[in-house]
């Protein structure tokens, strides 16, 4: 199995800086093998091209086992890669056969300006954050572990929509440009447990303008769910309107 | 991550874009929006179910042209004598223009803000059949505008597509005494003409597309998480859908093959 050798074409987005013009560039790899990832096969480029001189090619990655959200590239023009709700780090070159071509672009969205190559400013989605993504407490000495009581169920839920690794795929898999499941699974996530209900409604204010300010709306396509590593459901769009529809009714942060 | 980006040439030193997230947001806010959608898309939905019950009087065994003028008739004199005369029928009909008005404004400004949003690049379809019907609504949309005018001028006012034969007068007389404007009549002798028989029937596969997308969209605008409230839009999305284009496009197609005849 290992020693089997493929032949792949890479065509890759190279773009110097964020005002210059951007092209593919074609390369080939003859000594790819089907256990690596799609990010070892951008390293094996960067190998080949640092022996010829060449600048190497930048793309994010971090953690390479899918929980930090850094990686993030359109493969063949779909987020992260063929395979569905899987991160750039987990996908490999199996999905391909030898001979097949290999398309790498940097997330495509109005909100995610490139920076260069396949790195895309994502800050739009920090700044959505930085509207209201976040709990007061009291930073200190740690709270007695019964204070609050979150039954098992619900914790359980307000896990599974804590699991965004806010990687952007939804944006950028999305023909609006919508960032509705990353701002819906932080408010669902935020709305379930006891330490985000203080300030429900202004969260939801405030995070839904910022997303709108830089994002586009949401049409029920369902692309975003089908790329997001991290399994957010299609329901979170909801939340976005259930959240802003019932801030709508409130005059106080809760 | 910094913010300071230089370029390999260091011909282009020009950091990223960092926009202030303190300006304020596009009016009127796109979810705003979006609940008007769902809201005046619900409207529209019980009004088409509403007339097509009206519609399928055509098919009653006994004196069809009798049931569906007499239906008519009773449509403009609803509510009477609490309202007098056609007020019921002018206040529905205002009701319905203004939720087109707010449908439209709202339905174009979300397609423009999305493409504005998604920028000059293309998209690859991964997902369900709703990829392609959903990206397309504005056009369904727009058809949907376009028919409605074509109606109105076809059934209602009888203006410049109408039939040769079209007559607005009450010609139509009742058993009971008095006369009515003969509707029937009026839509046979349209539907006798096939090109405009073919384009209703195009036109309902058309608004049954903008269906079984948009009554899925309404419980997601009006903020359904729940799994069975969803499964049941999801399903109810194209029976209504199915139920709409089989109950309208069969009439024209009666009359084309004589099902149906004055
Ligand atoms: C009988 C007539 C119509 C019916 C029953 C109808 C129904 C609906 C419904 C239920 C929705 C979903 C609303 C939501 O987002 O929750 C919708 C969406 C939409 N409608 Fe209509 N509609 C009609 C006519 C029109 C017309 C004339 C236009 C012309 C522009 C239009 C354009 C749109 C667009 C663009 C959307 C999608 C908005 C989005 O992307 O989220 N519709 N329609
Ligand atoms: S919702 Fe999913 S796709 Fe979107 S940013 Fe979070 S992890 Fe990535
Ligand atoms: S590198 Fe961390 S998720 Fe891919």
């Amino acid at each position: 199995m290992t020693d089997e050798k493929m032949r792949l074409i890479l065509e890759v987005w190279r773009q110097d800086g964020p005002r210059a013009e951007g092209r593919f560039e074609t390369h080939e790899i003859t000594d790819a093998t089907p256990e690596m990832s799609l990010l070892e096969l951008l390293d094996r480029l960067n190998h080949k091209l640092v022996e010829e001189d060449v600048d190497p090619v930048a793309f994010e990655s971090d953690c390479r086992e899918g929980i930090c959200g850094t990686c993030g590239l359109d493969v063949n023009g779909v987020p992260h890669g063929p395979e569905d709700n899987v991160p750039a780090c987990g996908q490999h070159v199996r999905s391909f056969k030898s001979g097949d071509t290999v398309r790498f672009e940097p997330f495509r969205a109005k909100a995610f300006p490139v920076i260069r190559d396949l790195i895309v400013d994502r800050t739009g989605l920090d700044r959505i954050i930085q509207a209201g993504g976040t709990i007061a407490v009291d930073a200190g000495t740690a709270p007695d572990a019964d204070t609050l009581q979150v039954t098992h169920d619900e914790a359980e839920r307000a896990l599974d929509f804590a699991g965004c690794i806010g990687c952007g795929a939804c944006v950028a898999a999305c023909p609006n440009g919508a960032a509705y499941l990353f701002t819906g699974a932080k408010l669902a996530h935020l709305a379930l447990i006891p330490h985000g209900k203080q300030e429900r409604a202004k969260r939801a204010r405030s995070m839904v303008a910022q997303m709108e300010h830089e994002f586009g709306p949401c049409s029920q396509i369902g692309e975003c769910a089908l790329a997001c590593p991290a399994d957010i459901p299609l329901p979170a769009i909801a939340v976005v309107n259930r959240e802003r529809i019932r801030a709508g009714f409130k005059r106080k942060a809760n | 991550m910094s913010s300071e980006i230089t370029t390999r040439s260091g011909a282009d030193q020009i950091p990223v874009a960092r926009r202030p997230a303190t300006t304020p947001p596009p009016r009127p806010q796109t979810w705003v929006l979006k609940v008007i959608m769902a809201a005046t898309g619900s409207v529209f939905v019980a009004f088409l179910l509403f007339h097509l019950a009206g519609n399928l009087k055509v098919y009653l065994p006994d004196d069809p042209r009798l049931h569906f003028n007499e239906y008519a008739h009773w449509l403009r004199g609803l509510l009477n004598p609490l309202l007098p005369g056609e007020t019921f029928l002018w206040l529905f009909r205002g009701a319905l223009a203004l939720c087109l008005v707010l449908h439209v404004y709202s339905g174009l400004t979300i397609w423009v803000r999305g493409r504005r949003a998604r920028g000059h690049h293309s998209r690859s379809i991964n997902g369900t059949r709703h990829h392609l019907i959903g990206r397309t609504m504005i056009f369904s949309g727009l058809i949907i505008l376009a028919f409605i005018v074509f109606h109105l001028l076809d059934l209602t006012v009888g203006r410049g597509v109408e039939s040769r034969e079209f007559s607005s007068k009450a010609t139509f007389t009742l058993p009971e005494g008095g006369s009515v404007t003969d509707a029937y009549a009026n839509l046979v002798h349209s539907f006798e003409r096939w090109p405009v028989a073919v384009f209703y029937v195009l036109v309902m596969l058309v608004v049954a597309l903008h269906l079984s997308h948009g009554i899925w969209s309404i419980v997601n605008d009006f903020g359904g998480t729940a799994h069975r409230t969803r499964t049941v839009f999801l399903f109810l999305a194209d029976v209504i859908a199915l139920i709409v284009v089989v109950g309208n496009a069969s009439i024209p197609i009666a009359v084309l093959t004589g099902g149906i005849t004055l």
